[in-house]
């Protein structure tokens, strides 16, 4: 597999560990993720490239949250899967996440491996 | 006062239970987030917290009302830990606890109090293996007095403020960290201060010319993060209140120093608190010191390590500025010297010469004569020549180096993670570690995009396969474990295998890389202590022991879940260089001291004296006092006959053993068809209760014929009754109180007295087992004897078990269900099988016959 058919792939969530850790973690897997603690960072980045995943929490420090990012990336980049990852889950704004076109909604704490595998089924559905 | 009803106080012990099983739950969850395997944020761990708070609160309130009066004392223990609890969540626990602590005093609850540095030095105090110099620590404790005295409280809180701040000016930000520098350097010291100084002082340094290192030991500093270089050091300071107090404010000053500052934003850019600790450690008059790795950074898929090594005192070796001796030495358990590079070694730092020209340790007049300055950053050290004949020799012996490397190495395995460590030898020749921390690598190998091609070429054992107790890559030998009592050859280094998970295993956690298991959970005793020494352990990895063999070397990568065959170095190299050990987060390191707050258990049980509200010293604590103290309702209403035998409240079993015991069924425990009496053994609904029956019951237990009590022994019991701790809780009936999924069984078979308290459902973290047993009716030596027959066999199935004298306490917890009902079944044998032995037990050899016995199944020697 050639670099360029690795997706690219950002995490925005206002807990640093948050990012280092999933960067970390899909650092073994070869993807090189970019991660950002404000909406507004992340999706000027989008707009200079394209990204393929998009993980990103519901609430954020900015003036966006994250369905807000999830508007806005799929407007940059509409085959652009977001996953939703969330410590104030409820059926409610799962439901409604999906409906607005969220790839995923993953409740806060998860373990590692359910991220992996939503990412790793995002990266099949972009191939 | 209205005297409640039976069912009344059923219920409302049953609420007690609840409420304790919920708490729990939620102690053992947060246990799990710290394995590694999952993502969680701060907002997890207060929220779940705080349903702690609540619900210890409401097993306190339902106590209270169980036994209809208010546990002060009670409420009094889970005001004060919840209100440490909070300090720890508000990250204010450095300002909890004493000003001075000597190193060999320290626990691991005082790290938020002591600092990194200091507390990595007073846990390898405790390795007899490594000698470290003695010391004493000025605490964070100390820090804030100090700040609050000279009313810098509002000048710190603007700093951290700003620190936390990624937009905050830096102009403004570099004025507030001058102030604040220059003011500690003129900090007045508290009244009290001085005196408890030199009394700390006076213990760790009783003769009058000795002299200290004075170093930094910041909160987060050498946990993951080195701040190599960037807090000041001063050596050599004479050891009397006043110079000690005038280089600990220099140490204490350069938390606000611009390199400190700047090493801070860059690493914790959104945490703006912090705080020092300074340590005192007795100097060590240097023949030669220096710096060791135990990786070569230059190298790091070869398994070997690097000293540097100078003549004198290292702080010249780690600032730099002498040439110095570098050897290179190759790993494993046979160390061997791969290379020598010897320099000209023009210089060396030694101790300035005090001004009555004595020069060195031990002649200088301390206080009184001019005290080395305390201002330049090597104190009272100078650069001094080396004559010529000894330029040009190694200043390390073959000897020598090899000692250091197995140190070095040993001290790599027991904190799982490559080492940076400053060494010294003094004029006789010993070796001293002086400081110790993590190596912090290069980020190369984490992003490195040819790691999954890499990894490929590597064979596979197993993989997919179990659940992370604890997240980590780890490599070594095979060592398979089929006995406890194997453990104690265990080499280091070495990949512990077995077929089940034992809490056993801590004897070897320090040197264990990883361990695997064929069955087990993460939330089990063995996992709990897994994740406090941080080795990476995977367990249920059904089929394990099929696919490894004794002395192969594998490779566990926890997070993938698979076994590698072989050291799979480009692994440990990415888990070496990555760009941030997790397990050293802020959220990490918060849950861990939560942890400790909240779950780790001193009280055991009640016959031991410690068993008091003032020996709660966590939540898990006062969970196992609700509970006793509940249960001792329960056995108080059994005494009252007239309460008991009326109404059917008590039921006889009817089985086909005699046993006479009595059931008080609080819900759930007896079948809807159960009759009123003489209950049969398909009428018991309760899972635990019915599976000691069944034990009870098993062929051949139950000896019916009497043993022949000899009349010495009868004249024993005559003399010996109970002690009295056994009346409060024996009633003169057996009895056994039970649930659906609880029992708690109170009977004297024989002249013994068992006491099984036992919880057993479908929520592991609730399971648990509680065994006594106690008396006899013979003399004390044949009881110990019985006791020890006893534990063996408990030992054997993995109880955590103490004994005195004639009383046994033991507790398993955490089981599923199917293996307490197998351990209840043997419970259950185990009581039945020890009816009156005791009288056998003519010397020690005979218990450990019977005990040997009734672990092969062979129960027909008891009635022999």
């Amino acid at each position: 597999m050639t670099s360029e058919t690795m997706p690219r792939m950002m995490i925005i969530d206002d807990e640093p560990i948050v990012g280092k850790r999933l960067q970390q973690s899909f650092a073994k897997l070869g993807l090189e993720v970019a991660i950002f603690t404000r909406p507004e960072e992340g999706l000027a980045a989008m707009a200079a490239t394209p990204f393929d995943i998009v993980v990103t929490d519901l609430k954020l420090e900015g003036e966006l949250d994250g369905m807000g990012v999830l508007a806005r990336a799929k407007a940059i980049n509409p085959a652009a899967r977001v996953i939703i990852i969330t410590g104030y889950a409820s059926q409610e704004t799962a439901n409604t996440a999906l409906r607005e076109g969220a790839f995923e909604f993953l409740a806060k704490p998860f373990r590692l491996e359910e991220i992996k595998n939503v990412v790793l089924r995002a990266w099949e559905e972009l191939r | 006062m209205k005297e409640a009803s039976p069912a009344e106080v059923f219920s409302r012990f049953q609420s007690v239970l609840r409420a304790n099983n919920r708490a729990l739950e939620l102690i053992a969850d947060l246990g799990e987030k710290l394995g590694g395997d999952y993502l969680f944020d701060r907002r997890y761990i207060e929220i779940t917290v705080d349903s702690l708070v609540t619900t210890v609160g409401e097993s306190i309130a339902n106590l209270d009302t169980l036994r209809g009066k208010r546990h002060q004392a009670l409420h009094d223990a889970y005001q004060r830990l919840t209100e440490e609890l909070r300090l720890v969540l508000s990250r204010r626990e450095d300002r909890n606890g004493p000003r001075f602590l000597d190193l060999g005093a320290i626990l691991p609850r005082d790290l938020a109090l002591v600092g990194g540095k200091a507390a990595h030095l007073a846990s390898m105090r405790h390795d007899p293996s490594l000698t470290v110099p003695d010391g004493m620590v000025i605490t964070s404790r100390a820090f804030h007095d100090l700040i609050d005295h000279n009313l810098l409280r509002p000048e710190l809180d603007t700093f951290e403020a700003l620190m936390a701040d990624r937009e905050a000016d830096a102009a403004e930000l570099d004025r507030s960290r001058q102030r604040l520098e220059r003011a500690m350097t003129r900090a007045e010291p508290p009244p009290g201060f001085l005196p408890e100084l030199a009394a700390s002082l006076r213990l760790l340094c009783p003769d009058d010319h000795s002299f200290l290192a004075v170093r930094s030991s910041a909160q987060e500093e050498d946990m993951d993060f080195s701040f190599a270089g960037q807090f000041r050091s001063l050596i050599n300071i004479p050891a009397a209140p006043e110079t000690v107090f005038a280089a600990s404010r220099e140490v204490m000053a350069s938390l606000f120093a611009p390199g400190a500052v700047s090493y801070r934003r860059r690493i914790f850019p959104d945490d703006g608190q912090m705080s020092i600790a300074v340590v005192c450690q007795r100097m060590i008059p240097s023949q030669a010191s220096g710096v060791a790795f135990s990786v070569d950074t230059m190298n790091l898929r070869q398994d070997t390590m690097v000293i540097v090594a100078a003549w004198g005192q290292g702080e010249a070796v780690v600032e730099g500025r002498i040439p110095t001796d570098t050897f290179i030495v190759k790993k494993g358990p046979e160390p061997f010297i791969l290379e020598r590079h010897v320099a000209k070694k023009t210089h060396g730092l030694y101790p300035r010469p005090t001004s009555t020209g004595t020069g060195a340790m031990g002649g200088g007049l301390g206080q009184g004569s001019q005290p080395a300055q305390a201002t330049a950053a090597t104190g009272g050290l100078e650069v001094q020549d080396i004559a010529p004949e000894r330029q040009a020799i190694p200043c390390l012996t073959d000897e020598t180096i090899l000692t250091l490397a197995r140190q070095v190495c040993h001290l790599e395995t027991t904190s799982k993670w490559p080492q940076d460590v400053e060494w010294a030898i003094d004029n006789e020749g010993a070796l001293f570690l002086l400081q110790a921390r993590s190596l912090i690598l290069n980020e190369g190998s984490a992003h490195d995009r040819a790691l999954p091609e890499r990894l490929a070429a590597y064979s596979l054992l197993s993989s997919g396969q179990g659940r992370v107790a604890q997240q980590g890559i780890g490599a070594g030998p095979v060592r398979i474990i089929n006995h406890p009592d194997e453990l104690a050859d265990f080499p280091e280094g070495a990949v512990l295998v077995s077929r089940r998970d034992s809490s056993r295993f801590v004897e070897v956690m320090a040197k264990a890389s990883a361990i695997v298991t064929e069955v087990g959970t993460p939330v089990s005793h063995m996992a709990t202590i897994c994740r406090e020494f941080k080795v990476p352990c995977l367990v249920n990895v059904q089929g394990v022991l099929g696919k490894v063999t004794d002395g192969e070397v594998i490779t566990i990568d926890t997070e993938d879940r698979r076994i590698y065959q072989g050291r799979v170095e480009e692994l440990l190299a990415y888990n070496a260089s990555s760009s941030m050990n997790v397990m050293a987060s802020l959220e990490f390191r918060l849950l861990r001291r939560i942890l400790k707050k909240v779950s780790v258990l001193s009280l055991v049980d009640p016959m031991l004296r410690e068993f008091t509200v003032e020996g709660c010293l966590s939540y898990h604590d006062i969970l196992r006092f609700n509970h006793e103290t509940a249960v001792q309702t329960l056995v108080e209403m059994g005494k009252d006959e007239q309460r008991i035998l009326s109404g059917h409240l008590a039921r006889r079993l009817a089985l086909p053993i005699p046993t006479g015991i009595l059931v008080i069924d609080i819900g759930g425990g007896l079948t809807p068809e159960a009759p009123a009496n003489d209950l049969p053994l398909t009428a018991v609904a309760s899972i635990p209760f019915a599976s000691i029956l069944k034990g009870m019951l098993h062929p051949g237990i139950w000896h019916t014929a009497p043993m022949t009590v000899g009349v010495r022994d009868l004249m024993h019991s005559m003399f010996n009754p109970a002690h009295d701790v056994v009346n409060r809780q024996y009633t003169g009936h057996n009895i056994a109180v039970i649930g659906s999924h609880y029992v708690n069984l109170c009977f004297r078979l024989g002249y013994h007295f068992n006491i099984i308290d036992v919880h057993c459902g479908p929520v592991e973290q609730n399971n648990h087992i509680y065994f006594r047993f106690l008396g006899g009716v013979t003399d004390m030596t044949k009881r110990s004897r019985r006791s020890l027959m006893i534990s063996t066999i408990l030992t054997a199935f993995d109880f955590t078990v103490q004994t005195r004298g004639d009383l046994v306490t033991a507790r398993l917890t955490h089981l599923p269900v199917e293996e307490m009902e197998r351990i209840l079944d043997i419970l259950g044998r185990l009581v039945g099988f020890t009816r009156q032995l005791d009288v056998k037990m003519e010397s020690d050899e005979r218990a450990e016959e019977y005990a040997e016995a009734f672990l092969n199944g062979d129960y027909e020697i008891a009635s022999l």
